[in-house]
């Protein structure tokens, strides 16, 4: 009982010194502890008289953060991690292919059929779940196997800090921190990789608009989407040899696209959701430090691959079979898949796009990766084209890309459909494991949910505004 | 394929459900609301005219609150069933859990104020009003939270000390800024938010709780004095609204104000203060980062497009950007 | 055995950049299997200071690093074995002070005060060594089992920063171990240490905070004389005055409910 009043005497006797000493507690005490800290470190450290400390660095921060010389260097940079990341995934992602698709699946199959397994459970499992893992692996693992050793290895040698030091201006106009370009960037390889690294900055309000807007950094499991649509609705549009220039280009235009998206979305997002959300501002430059390249190389690949091998079993496996189900159940003679098909048809065409898109992007919720296989076999198999394809319900990819394109002539594709997919394969909800990520990161329904809808919305106006100016035009 | 669908719907039914509960249930506190907010209201009227030795009459609240009379009659003959006012001769007074009452509330609006200071972007114009709102909603419980969440303050961010849950609160201190003398330095304390246009004009011109006062004199009727050695003057109304002091861990400085943001590349300057108007976590991270007063910092690098600027402070490199540079005040060395 | 004389036998030479650093012969990497454990370590430091480094050295582990401040942010757990005694080792998140209202702060202001770790290693930058001892100053209010590992001493040399660290140690009050994370140079001396003050074989001395503000040392003795009254074991009375000046619930609560009391030394 005494006790009890005692320990409230502390609490009130502290309370009335507070208003006491009035508020500036904490600076006296910072300025205190800091006057100590540098007496003693006056005492103890030597500094040697031939040169000053970190003149390496200084030189070197004067260049790579100079006025001239800045961004062509980042920019450069840049181009060089993609270029490395594209040229050096092809080899790779086409061997990890025809082994775990080519060579294995059917392989498989026969060892499942020999041990009189039923018929349907063996294409639910083989065709359905276990092939769409093996894409997302081949697909996905070699990019991602380069892209993130490289990024990791400008990371611990100290360049991104200054990467958000000379574009800070930019992003605080829309409201951001520099460091968001480093998370973008990091998004161009996975957007769940890319929500995690936000945690870098440490202000909630510019944190929370990096992870919304990071969908917008046009991820690695779209790039393929992107490439072949191009080619074959761009890229045909111009004469041969500059094809693949253009379609290139095109390519380019999404992602910087999105990058521009992002901007507006932060800004407009500053403006309206996060208006009182509080934001600060510190970025420390530390020294450069030479990197460690194997183990940067080994810690970054195992980390990876790990991951992505967890994401394509838990995700793509149940993505596989649906996809397998759907196709094959019947009710009255048509397949789940092609019922929806046709009643979303009517809708998806105000958006210049169609039923088998708008399902492909529905299945393909999990893995962005799976999105083009699975349009080229709703198409397939919607029309019931015989001589493409598998079977219903399995994933295959063309070898040429006349092949593909008489597909999707088929399928009643136009140069609206291909530009509209293209848009809306950059600006619709993120995958699954990003909407994960997103939750765990931000503790937050409302914010998950502003992220996973506020793209798509974005994406069905802006195909429908195409939409409207394409049948202007024409 | 359906079950997909399926889950979309629910999702979507989910929402809509929430949503319309919320409506429902909003329509009902607003109801019953309106009557407790007044009350409350009252009570914290009634205080404040105590405080200031004020008789108290229905028309005075009325007036004051800009509230039908007969309403506010109302209002007080409820309180009064709940032993919270008693009315003498038509002067009304504060019982003992009244005035609990009325501090309660005084706390959570000062609380709330601080809160919004503290860890919002919200104008400091706006402070006052949202939580002249806040104030009627809050329980006890969350109010101590958001208590606990920034650091159990003890003054809102007007310079006003914040009464303690158990309902205790300190004189103010003080003089009021027009009676200060020739050449007198101290420090504004508080900064009164209402009426809310005098507060305005006094923001406006860019004084701030915290901020260095020497003063001039009153000329026609004009307050003229020196703001972190900045030329300023207020209106004799506006100058009654601020009151001055030399809190207790205070350090005056005598000399030049010169801005952080002021130095260019390769110059140096020793750290004099930081400006209050600098807040939260924004403030702690700067002075956690060694940016405290007495510290030499050296402007080293500036950004392609001259914002951010990185300076060299005890051995490290930190970017800061101009709007917070413009906030450290240093003496150039 | 004195501390002069502890930090003689501890002394790096500049010429051990070349001795054989794979051999260190006692210690067990345990990983994240550490279910039965005799001491707890706790890892603090400023971020970006080669924490993570230490850590995963120690463990077998590899927590990300990165030269990146603000890497490590929730809190990661490992094991290793020393002779023959069992250690748990949290990699605390980097912070830069421990006075704030952030949650990473108090992550780690709460481990250390009320997880009571049986020894604290504060990972410091020998080449930014004053904005490193803000931290550390503020640990040492809290509690005396600290070491100091002052790592990155490759940087220091190459950029000919000198640190004396014999010198910091004695004005410190506690061992100073200089490392090299990256290549594992000083952690031997650094686990001996660890296992030294665990165990009880070395005893600490750390400085206190001098304030030249006398409102302020006023205040802090008037609350200390009360908090004397009533938890009179408390080994860090003048740490826990403060937090009630800055308002800090988790103490604030502790005192009402009694649960400083099991705070010991
Ligand atoms: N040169 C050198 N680099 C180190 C040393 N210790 C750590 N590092 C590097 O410093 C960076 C930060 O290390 P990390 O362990 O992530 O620091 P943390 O943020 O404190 O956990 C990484 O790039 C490490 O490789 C060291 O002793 N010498
Ligand atoms: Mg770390």
């Amino acid at each position: 009982m005494d006790s009890k009043s005692n320990r409230e005497k502390i609490i009130s006797e502290a309370n009335r010194l507070r208003w006491e000493l009035g508020e500036n507690l904490y600076d006296t005490l910072m300025e205190t502890i800091y006057n100590n800290a540098s007496e003693i470190a006056n005492k103890a450290v030597t500094y040697s008289d031939k040169k000053s400390p970190f003149s390496f660095d200084r030189t070197l921060d004067k260049i790579l953060t100079s006025k001239y010389f800045g961004i062509p260097i980042m920019l450069m940079m840049l181009a060089f991690v993609f270029w490395l990341t594209i040229v050096g995934a092809n080899y790779p992602s086409s061997i990890l292919a025809s082994f775990l698709i080519d060579f294995l699946h059917p392989e498989l199959k026969n060892i499942f059929l020999s041990f009189n397994i039923p018929n349907w459970l063996v294409g639910l499992l083989i065709d359905g779940g276990y092939l769409s893992c093996a894409w997302v692996v081949s697909v996905m693992l070699p990019p991602m196997a380069i892209f993130f050793p490289l990024f990791t290895l400008l990371e611990d040698f100290g360049y991104l800090p200054r990467v958000a030091f000379n574009l800070d201006a930019i992003y605080k106009k829309a409201g951001a921190h520099g460091k968001q370009a480093l998370t973008m960037a990091m998004g161009f390889g996975c957007n769940a990789a890319g929500i995690i690294s936000t945690r870098i900055i440490d202000s909630p309000r510019e944190r929370l608009i990096a992870i919304i807007t990071n969908n917008f950094s046009l991820c690695n499991g779209r790039w393929p989407t992107q490439i072949l649509i191009a080619t074959v609705f761009i890229g045909s549009l111009v004469p041969a040899y500059l094809a693949g220039f253009i379609s290139a280009l095109a390519v380019i235009f999404i992602a910087v696209l999105g990058i521009i998206m992002s901007f507006i979305v932060s800004w407009a997002l500053t403006k309206t959701l996060l208006k009182g959300e509080i934001s600060a501002f510190s970025l420390e430059l530390p020294p450069y430090r030479p990197p460690r390249i194997l183990q940067t190389l080994y810690t970054s690949l195992i980390d990876r691959t790990i991951f992505v091998l967890w994401r394509a079993i838990v995700f793509s496996f149940p993505a596989g079979l649906v996809i397998w189900l759907i196709s094959n159940i019947t009710i009255d003679g048509i397949s789940l898949a092609n019922h929806f098909i046709n009643f979303f048809n009517p809708v998806a065409l105000i958006f210049g796009l169609n039923g088998v898109i708008f399902l492909a992007y529905i299945i393909a919720i999990p893995a962005n990766e799976l999105v083009l296989p699975t349009i080229l076999m709703l198409t397939v198999s919607h029309l019931g084209l015989n001589d493409f394809g598998a079977g219903s319900g399995v994933l295959f990819e063309l070898e040429s890309i006349e092949d593909t394109a008489k597909i999707f002539q088929a399928g009643g594709w136009t140069l609206l459909t291909g530009i509209n997919l293209m848009l809306f394969s950059l600006l619709h909800n993120p995958c699954s494991t990003t909407i994960f990520t997103i939750y765990k990161e931000t503790k937050s329904w409302k914010w998950t949910l502003v992220s996973t809808f506020l793209p798509i919305i974005l994406g069905l106006l802006v195909t429908f505004i195409v939409t409207k100016i394409y049948y202007l035009v024409h | 394929m359906s079950l997909f669908i399926y889950l979309v719907l629910i999702f979507i039914a989910s929402i809509l459900f929430l949503k319309r509960k919320q409506i429902v249930f909003l329509f009902k506190k607003i109801k019953n609301e309106d009557d407790k907010i007044l009350q409350e209201d009252i009570l914290k009227n009634i205080y404040q005219l105590q405080k200031q030795n004020t008789i108290c009459k229905t028309e005075t609240i009325s007036t004051r609150l800009n509230e039908d009379k007969v309403k506010v009659q109302n209002s007080i003959n409820k309180l009064q069933k709940l032993n919270f006012v008693n009315t003498v001769d038509e002067e009304i007074h504060l019982t003992e859990s009244g005035k609990t009452y009325a501090l309660k509330i005084i706390r959570f609006h000062r609380l709330y104020e601080k809160f919004l200071a503290d860890k919002t972007n919200l104008n400091e114009k706006t402070w006052h009003k949202v939580a002249d709102e806040i104030e009627h909603k809050l329980n006890q419980e969350d109010a101590e939270k958001i208590a606990a969440q920034i650091g159990n303050p003890v003054y809102d961010p007007h310079g006003d000390p914040i009464p303690s849950s158990s309902g205790e609160l300190p004189e103010k201190i003080g003089i009021s800024l027009s009676e200060m003398k020739h050449n007198e330095i101290s420090v504004v304390l508080h900064i009164e938010d209402e009426p809310h246009n005098i507060y305005e004009n006094i923001v406006n011109k860019g004084i701030y709780k915290g901020i260095q006062i020497r003063f001039l004199g009153i000329f026609n009727n004009e307050v003229s004095f020196y703001a972190n050695e900045k030329l300023c003057s207020l209106s004799l109304d506006e100058a009654n609204n601020i009151q001055v002091g030399i809190p207790k861990l205070e350090k005056i400085h005598l000399g030049e104000f010169k801005k952080l943001s002021s130095l260019s590349v390769g110059e140096k300057g020793k750290i004099i203060g930081i400006a209050k108007s600098l807040r939260g976590q924004q403030r702690r991270r700067i002075m956690d980062l060694g940016i405290v007063p007495g510290t030499i910092i050296e402007a080293e690098l500036e950004s392609i497009s001259g914002d951010p600027v990185a300076y060299r402070v005890r051995g490290t490199t930190i970017a800061l950007r101009k709007n917070q540079a413009e906030k450290i005040y240093i003496e150039k060395i | 055995m004195s501390f002069q004389e502890q930090k003689l036998s501890n002394n790096i030479q500049p010429d051990c950049a070349n001795c054989p650093i794979h051999n260190i012969g006692n210690l067990k990497k345990l990983g994240i299997n550490m279910d039965d454990f005799d001491f707890v370590v706790a890892l603090a430091g400023n971020p970006n200071t080669g924490k993570s480094t230490v850590f995963n050295y120690l463990t077998g582990l590899r927590q990300h690093t990165g030269n990146w401040p603000g890497k490590t942010v929730t809190r990661a757990e490992g094991g290793f074995e020393y002779h023959n005694k069992k250690f748990k080792i949290v990699d605390l998140p980097g912070t830069y002070s421990l006075l704030s209202t952030s949650v990473d702060e108090e992550v780690a202001r709460d481990f250390i005060l009320f997880g009571q770790p049986d020894v604290t290693v504060i990972v410091a930058d020998a080449t930014r060594l004053e904005r490193n001892l803000n931290l550390t100053l503020q640990i040492l209010e809290i509690t005396d089992r600290v070491i100091l590992c002052l790592n990155l001493i490759d940087e220091a040399q190459r950029n000919g920063i000198t640190i004396n660290e014999r010198i910091l140690a004695k004005e410190l009050g506690i061992p100073v171990i200089p490392t090299v994370a990256r290549s594992g140079r000083g952690i031997d001396d650094l686990l001996k240490m660890i296992y030294d003050i665990a165990i009880g074989n070395f005893k600490t001395k750390p400085i206190k905070l001098k304030s030249n503000s006398e409102e302020l040392n006023k205040a802090i003795d008037e609350i200390v004389g009360l908090i004397s009254v009533e938890f009179p074991n408390l080994p860090n009375k003048r740490w826990v005055a403060l937090r009630l000046l800055e308002g800090d619930q988790s103490i604030i609560n502790s005192i009402l409910n009694g649960e400083l009391g099991n705070i010991k030394i």
